[in-house]
């Protein structure tokens, strides 16, 4: 499992911090960093939260086109 | 109580008490096995036995309960052959083990040890092997109950 980039892009456009949308969607910063490490497959369910707080859809996030999975 | 974790977390607590509990089991055995073979008692046995029985009880049904065999070993009357016959050759070894180091006996004259191990290793075939097929068949009714849960749901292709 690669790194998810595109979750990152997504936070900094909203000037957001790792910890502040961990703490968005309930989970610890250790959690959302593993995440972007891609050392974690969230659940559905955490992908949707995800999505929700970043405005963007499970595609543009999670999907398989465009992915920047190594 | 809420729970305090996050999905990450919980999975990772879930794989730290799996590895606990394969220690507890895999320790309750040996420490009764060691136990067993250098000198005490069968009731000063009871408690680790009652609480490996627990266990491995608890996880029998847990694993019949949502048709889960084991993650290598086929639900099939071969592998059950060979694991009784595993099961056969260990006990074998431990009564060796416990005519030879707990009741040796110079006297005694070496068939009668032999005997006490083939009986051994006859019975624990026997007994596993009937218990393996009990569960086996509880399993595959299992499965077919669990397949079969929601008849209204469509099949995946």
């Amino acid at each position: 499992m690669g790194r998810n980039i595109r979750i990152k892009v997504a936070r900094a456009e909203l000037d957001m911090t790792q910890k502040a949308l961990a703490e968005a969607v309930g989970i610890s910063r250790q959690t959302m960093n593993a995440i972007e490490q891609g050392e974690y497959n969230p659940t559905i369910r955490l992908c949707r939260a995800i999505c929700r707080v970043l405005g963007k859809t499970l595609d543009e996030l999670f999907g398989e086109e465009n992915s920047n999975e190594q | 109580m809420n729970n305090k974790l996050d999905e990450m977390q919980e999975q990772k607590l879930l794989q730290v008490e799996h590895v606990g509990v394969w220690l507890a089991f895999w320790g309750l055995l040996l420490v009764i096995l060691v136990q067993l073979v250098w000198g005490s008692g069968l009731l000063e046995l009871a408690g680790e036995w009652c609480v490996f029985m627990v266990l491995s009880i608890y996880l029998v049904v847990g694993c019949m309960k949502n048709g889960i065999w084991d993650r290598k070993i086929p639900a099939n009357r071969k592998a059950n052959l060979w694991t009784s016959l595993i099961a056969a050759i260990l006990v074998g070894i431990v009564t060796a083990a416990v005519f030879l180091v707990r009741f040796h006996d110079p006297e005694r004259r070496i068939f009668v040890v032999v005997i006490g191990v083939l009986a051994a290793m006859a019975l624990t075939f026997a007994a596993t092997f009937a218990l393996l097929s009990l569960f086996l068949r509880i399993f595959r009714r299992r499965v077919v109950k669990l397949e079969n849960t929601d008849p209204a749901e469509p099949e995946q292709e």
